[in-house]
């Protein structure tokens, strides 16, 4: 297995950021069309803008979905971002037609009434109190990340971060290696290239002898 | 109080014009290694303007624009030549984190109502005075807008915008401190996030700004240009300035 961290490129715009603050931290990292290509890799990031429905039928087409649910299945790391976070959950109210990957439980809720769609913005996590996270090791406790959203996934055991935003509102979560972000920390400055850095480690294979 | 350095886009290079005036411009060298810079002082914004955008309407910088996106690890705001839905489209598709329109705002609020229920919460409109009450300019400032700051305010309220940036054009590139007397009454004068530009030349301004308060609220950035690129004022100064008093 390479060391490769593939980008799933499934067509939809703008994950160029997401890849140069890989490379950037000194991953191998690059856009993945090639479902052969992404099956190698040795972690997987599932980048996503705009609206579920359309992600999730671009996801589905392309036919990254199923390289998707492989790499899960394989216990690799893997990180979704915005609506590629949404997407690891079982469907969106945004698109009730449209299946997610159903790799977490539960579904994605519109933000609360009363607050400006979308969630454009700078804003401080809250961790959940007594779960740990890999995500957000060595960070600070309340680290300031950058939203852009006006979905997120409902409140789970998965959780490890909200944010305030008239209410509490999804902001990571982590199952075993399945990690997802609704900020995006390739747009959050130190703190977000640290939970890169994060996954990026998680993603190093074993060194021999260790 | 969020910090927002600024990029001045010309013929590829970063510049400041002083006064607004295209003849008078110093040249920053690469766009790019500016932002890094910016950034790595712990800037949680870039504002990007393509100089030779706002004023032709052709963009001519955007890959430049773009390349500043794809180099640094925080939102960036862009500005000049946002005339178009298509503009604005091709900006933040490319993963702009919000355009600033000006022109066309003023011009065309049709247009603006349009843009800014595609884009919701990603339009900001720029307005750029000189002095409280006057004409606002437009154009990249060659020629008066004809309509009063106060009028455009006030049409703006029904839109969702994400700012209004407020440039007062006597001000910008002169390290003179900013128009704070002005700012306080557009404070008072709209629902919308005020980021104001223009004259910043210390952290004691910027700290000025971070402070004023009117109807319950502060600005919500503040834009600085030549202070940073000529060093009077170190980013990491800046940075702590805008975060010292909110």
């Amino acid at each position: 297995m390479s060391g490769l961290i593939a980008v799933l490129d499934y067509g939809i715009g703008n994950l160029r950021s997401a890849e140069k603050a890989l490379v950037h931290l000194g991953a191998e990292a690059r856009l993945v069309t090639d479902p052969d290509e992404a099956a190698a890799a040795a972690g997987v990031v599932l980048p996503g803008v705009g609206a579920f429905g359309r992600c999730a039928e671009a996801l589905r087409s392309t036919g990254l979905d199923v390289v998707a649910l492989d790499a899960v299945a394989a216990g690799k790391p893997f990180l979704g971002i915005c609506v590629g976070f949404q997407l690891l959950y079982e469907g969106s109210e945004e698109a009730p037609g449209a299946a997610g990957l159903g790799v977490l439980a539960g579904t994605v809720r519109a933000l609360g009434a009363g607050v400006k769609h979308p969630q454009m913005q700078w804003n401080r996590l809250v961790r959940r109190r007594g779960r740990d996270s890999r995500l957000l090791q060595s960070l600070p406790e309340s680290p300031w990340v950058y939203f852009v959203h006006s979905y997120a996934p409902e409140v789970t055991d998965d959780v490890v971060a909200t944010c305030d935003y008239g209410g509490e509102v999804v902001a990571a979560a982590e199952r075993g290696p399945v990690w997802g972000t609704q900020f995006h920390p390739e747009k959050s400055g130190a703190r977000g290239l640290a939970i890169l850095a994060n996954f990026v480690a998680a993603c190093a294979p074993a060194r021999p002898g260790r | 109080m969020d910090l927002l350095p600024a990029v001045d886009l010309k013929d590829g290079a970063a510049v400041r014009l002083v006064q607004g005036d295209f003849g008078r411009s110093h040249d920053y060298g690469d766009p790019v290694a500016l932002a890094r810079r910016y950034v790595e002082g712990g800037a949680r914004w870039v504002h990007v303007v393509d100089l030779d955008a706002a004023r032709s309407g052709v963009a001519r910088n955007r890959d430049r624009v773009l390349d500043i996106v794809r180099a640094v690890a925080v939102p960036v705001q862009v500005g000049g030549g946002v005339r178009t839905l298509a503009d604005a489209d091709a900006l933040l598709d490319a993963g702009v984190a919000r355009v600033v329109v000006g022109t066309a705002a003023v011009t065309d609020p049709p247009f603006l109502v349009a843009l800014a229920a595609r884009h919701p919460g990603r339009v900001a409109v720029g307005l750029d005075h000189r002095g409280h009450g006057a004409e606002v300019s437009v154009a990249g400032w060659e020629e008066g807008g004809g309509v009063s700051l106060d009028e455009v305010l006030s049409r703006l309220e029904e839109v969702d915008l994400a700012a209004v940036v407020v440039t007062a054009i006597e001000r910008d590139g002169m390290l003179q401190g900013p128009d704070t007397a002005g700012l306080v009454q557009v404070l008072g004068r709209t629902r919308h996030p005020v980021v104001a530009s223009g004259g910043v030349r210390s952290a004691e301004d910027l700290r000025a700004l971070a402070g004023l308060r009117a109807g319950g609220r502060g600005l919500a950035g503040a834009i600085v240009g030549k202070a940073l690129v000529d060093g009077v004022l170190g980013i990491e100064e800046a940075v702590r300035a805008c975060a010292a008093s909110g």
